[in-house]
């Protein structure tokens, strides 16, 4: 038997058409064809130079020939009817080289395409810059095209997924270690910076600890990738200062060493002008005290600093966020220098409500009580910094990514070099990006993904459902990712890059597989990726040399006095 | 070899049913039973059933009316397209042989084949141009086709759809007759028959007439509209022993009901063998399709 009979999987059936973006092979005995396999087939025409045609598999079907009725089937079964299965399989063109649109004839050969034909297949072969992106059901790499990814021809990434069952962090955090593993990067990899907001448990903190959960076959699909298993070499973790802790201890339950508690100060607070991410709400957009809100603002920039982060606002020392609502309610009260020119009384005092209701969620983020603050402050020098938003109220977490994000954007801008990129890693963006409404946050975000691409941010945004996210957001990602999907969800128009039986399989998709959709290629493909090879909980996290160092404060944590 | 394709459809002049009734049958009734012992028989409980039972079948299908032009005068012929084939049902039942063959037959001496763009039709010559004779052709050669794959296979069952002349020689053929023309028993035994019920069968009868062979009636599982309803007739080469076709009787008694078909299956239900009509529709299916065939004829006319 030689190779190409080896590698003949069937024939371009002629009972259904045969057209060049989608055809019908039927299947030789004994010979079987999978969803996501990818064959290739030729068509000479005459005259012309032969045509290659290749495609993915994107049904597959078998049913009985002879039968006529369903009840036939008891009547084959049981030895009394003749009938014969036959497997078909329905391919989705990928490629045809050289670009001569014209149908596979019925009963051309159809061969598994395999190395050299897979590549060309999928257009691997094209990609200067190969991001492996997870391996596909046959055990073979998949890669991204990395100019997609890294602005010169598009960028962002965005994941959807059922929660919990899409594991739509862990894929973007598999990325992410590809990115800075595999060398796609080159020399580039080491400046290279992402920030991961971590919505949910502590998942994230562990991610500079190997896994010991990870098997030696786990091993070989990421060596098979073209990359070291291991944790991530260089990260960073920032947790918020626990509630009532004098000494901003980070609230983290699981991981005792090597996190730092994030918070601003009121003088930060005060000349940043952050209070209008207190007013990120949908809500908030439609009331009247948006004015307020900005003339506070722009008042509060007049505060004089008394070290230690703590500032005095004509008169008044003000140490705490408490102290700083209670300055600003009498402030506003007492005319229209704060308050802004006719302002109502009753927009007022909706201001101050509002104002109030952030005391609690807030207060242990913005204060002027802590000696060393710049040490608390969210800095990028690791390759990795994970800030934890899980145990926020929703109110907080809009203000910490709001602000961190607006900080990143305007840092970058100033650089004014969009190299090295920076990764963003924001997860429910749906919270923070939201179709209807704006504020300053959707704004802020808009900005990432309308001129992130140029100013090198990437954004690698996840949401359950895309079809609650701002739809320019989503529809600026160059890669679309989801894992399992409702299957109302999965109808909608955001999901129309995946078709057919393709939207059908994503609600029936496992942990661990995801169908990712990339400019070049047609059709989304399915690739699973490898167990993560950081910990992603305490009892997986082994020992890490880096986490067991020494803190810089072998004190820090115990009372002063 | 000049010739031209009647542009009526092939279906039109053809005559449709061959088995034309031998009304000169003689019967010996009393080969099993006297005739006052006659009685419905039910089968044995053969246990295990009868195992690898072949199933024979042939179908034709006239492609084209042809007249083969000879000086001024024209010889009719037909371009035929016939198949034979055989399912073996061992557990499986499985299509073990289908051959298809195509045949110009005509009395015409100068004839020569007929080549098409996909298929061609050899001489077959028949003893004159009536279409009866021309008809009569084409069944016998698809008779020989499904004598030579019958024979091919070895079971100890071979269930032939029809008639069982001249096939006599296939070891284990029993002819499987569907219609009837002609009641070959008479009185109290055709009353007999009337009075099967399902699964049962005749006692075993001699048919002596052109050619002798024994034969049975038995009625198949299914709704008794009239007294008729679901009987078949088998045959049996008359060279058989009497005890041999006997067993061979109670054989196909007890075989045959689990291969009935129901009325909704097939509107000749339940005498339409499940493993003949499946049979039937893959040989059709493989005798090409008719609209393309006559197209070719017509442009190998031209």
């Amino acid at each position: 038997m030689n190779e190409d009979q080896a590698r003949l999987v069937g024939r371009v059936l002629g009972t259904v058409d045969s057209t060049p973006l989608e055809f019908w092979v039927a299947l030789e005995p004994g010979r079987s064809l999978q969803l996501d396999d990818v064959v290739a087939t030729v068509r000479r025409p005459p005259g012309g130079e032969p045509v290659s045609v290749y495609g993915i598999v994107s049904q597959v079907r078998a049913r009985y020939e002879g039968a006529r009725f369903d009840s036939d089937v008891f009547l084959i079964e049981d030895g009394v009817l003749p009938g014969e299965v036959c497997e078909a399989a329905q391919i989705t063109t990928t490629r045809v080289e050289p670009e001569v649109f014209i149908p596979p004839l019925p009963g051309a050969a159809v061969m598994r395409a395999e190395g050299k034909d897979r590549d060309q297949a999928l257009f691997f072969d094209g990609m200067d810059k190969r991001l492996p992106a997870g391996v596909s059901r046959s055990g073979e790499p998949v890669f991204l095209n990395l100019e997609f990814l890294d602005g010169t021809r598009g960028a962002h990434v965005n994941i959807s997924g059922i929660s919990g069952v899409a594991t739509k962090t862990t894929y973007a955090t598999f990325l992410l270690y590809s990115l800075f593993n595999s060398g796609v990067l080159g020399a580039e990899a080491l400046n290279t910076k992402a920030l991961i907001f971590n919505v949910k448990g502590e998942d994230l903190l562990f991610l500079d600890h190997p896994n010991i959960q990870l098997t030696g076959q786990d091993e070989d699909r990421y060596r098979s990738l073209g990359m070291p298993p291991g944790p991530f070499a260089s990260a960073a973790f920032y947790a918020p200062p626990r509630t009532g802790d004098r000494n901003a201890a980070p609230d983290v339950s699981s991981r005792s060493r090597g996190v730092t508690s994030f918070f601003w100060t009121i003088e930060e607070f005060c000349h940043d002008e952050l209070l209008p991410f207190l007013f990120a709400d949908a809500e908030d957009d439609r009331q009247h005290y948006t004015m307020v809100v900005f003339n506070v603002a722009a008042q509060l920039r007049h505060a004089t600093p008394i070290g230690e982060g703590g500032v005095n606002i004509e008169g008044e020392e003000v140490r705490t966020f408490r102290e700083l609502v209670e300055v600003i309610t009498s402030k506003v009260q007492e005319g229209n220098e704060w308050a802004g020119p006719a302002i109502g009384l009753g927009t007022i005092n909706a201001f101050i409500r509002r104002l109030y209701g952030t005391i609690r969620p807030l207060e242990r983020l913005i204060r002027g009580d802590i000696p060393d603050a710049p040490g608390h402050r969210v800095r990028l020098e690791k390759q990795v910094t994970v800030v934890d938003l899980h145990n926020l109220p929703d109110r907080a977490k809009r203000f910490v990514v709001g602000v961190v994000i607006r900080k990143t954007f305007e840092e970058k801008e100033r650089s004014g070099r969009a190299r090295p990129l920076l990764f963003l890693v924001l997860d429910e963006l749906n919270k923070y990006a939201p179709k209807e409404g704006s504020s300053p946050i959707k704004e802020i975000l808009l900005d990432v993904a309308e001129r992130g691409r140029s100013l090198g941010i990437i954004l690698v945004g996840a949401q359950q459902t895309a079809s609650q996210v701002e739809d320019r957001i989503v529809g600026q990602s160059s890669i679309r990712v989801v894992g399992r999907l409702d299957s109302a969800e999965a109808e909608r128009g955001q999901y129309g890059f995946l078709k057919g039986a393709v939207r059908d399989r994503a609600t029936i998709l496992k942990p661990g597989s995801m169908m990712v959709s990339q400019p070049e290629i047609p059709v989304p493909l399915l690739v699973e990726f490898p167990f993560p090879a950081w910990a992603s909980r305490p009892s997986e996290a082994g020992a890490n040399p880096a986490a067991m160092d020494e803190p810089e404060d072998p004190f820090e944590g115990l009372p002063s006095s | 070899m000049r010739f031209a394709i009647e542009t009526w459809a092939p279906e039109y002049g053809a005559a449709t049913d061959h088995e034309l009734p031998e009304t000169g049958a003689t019967v010996d009734a009393e080969i099993e039973r006297d005739l006052d012992g006659w009685a419905p028989i039910a089968p044995p409980s053969l246990d295990p059933p009868p195992e690898r039972i072949l199933f024979t079948d042939g179908v034709r299908r006239v492609d084209a009316q042809v007249w083969i032009e000879d000086g001024a005068a024209s010889c009719p012929g037909i371009c035929a397209t016939f198949a034979a084939g055989a399912v073996l049902c061992d557990g499986r039942a499985e299509v073990v042989s289908a051959e298809v063959r195509r045949g110009l037959f005509t009395a015409a001496p100068q004839a020569e084949a007929i080549r098409c763009r996909h298929v061609s039709y050899p001489v077959r010559s028949a003893p004159s141009g009536d279409p009866d004779v021309l008809s009569l052709a084409l069944q016998q050669r698809m008779g020989e086709l499904e004598i030579t794959l019958a024979a091919a296979h070895d079971a100890p069952l071979v269930i032939v759809d029809g008639p069982l002349r001249g096939r006599q020689s296939v070891p284990g053929a029993v002819g499987y007759i569907k219609t009837h023309h002609v009641s070959y028993l008479q009185g109290a035994q055709e009353q007999v028959v009337a009075a099967l019920g399902p699964g049962q069968r005749t006692p075993v009868f001699l048919m002596m007439s052109s050619w002798s062979r024994f034969s049975w009636y038995l009625r198949l599982p299914g709704s008794i509209g009239h007294p008729w309803a679901g009987v078949v007739r088998c045959e049996a080469s008359a060279d058989h022993e009497t005890s041999d076709v006997i067993a061979l009787a109670d054989a196909v008694a007890a075989a045959l009901p689990r291969f009935s078909s129901k009325p909704h299956k097939d509107p000749r239900a339940p005498q339409n063998l499940y493993p003949i009509a499946g049979l039937e529709r893959e040989l059709r299916r493989r005798l090409g399709d008719a609209a393309l065939l006559y197209r070719d004829l017509r442009v190998a006319a031209a």
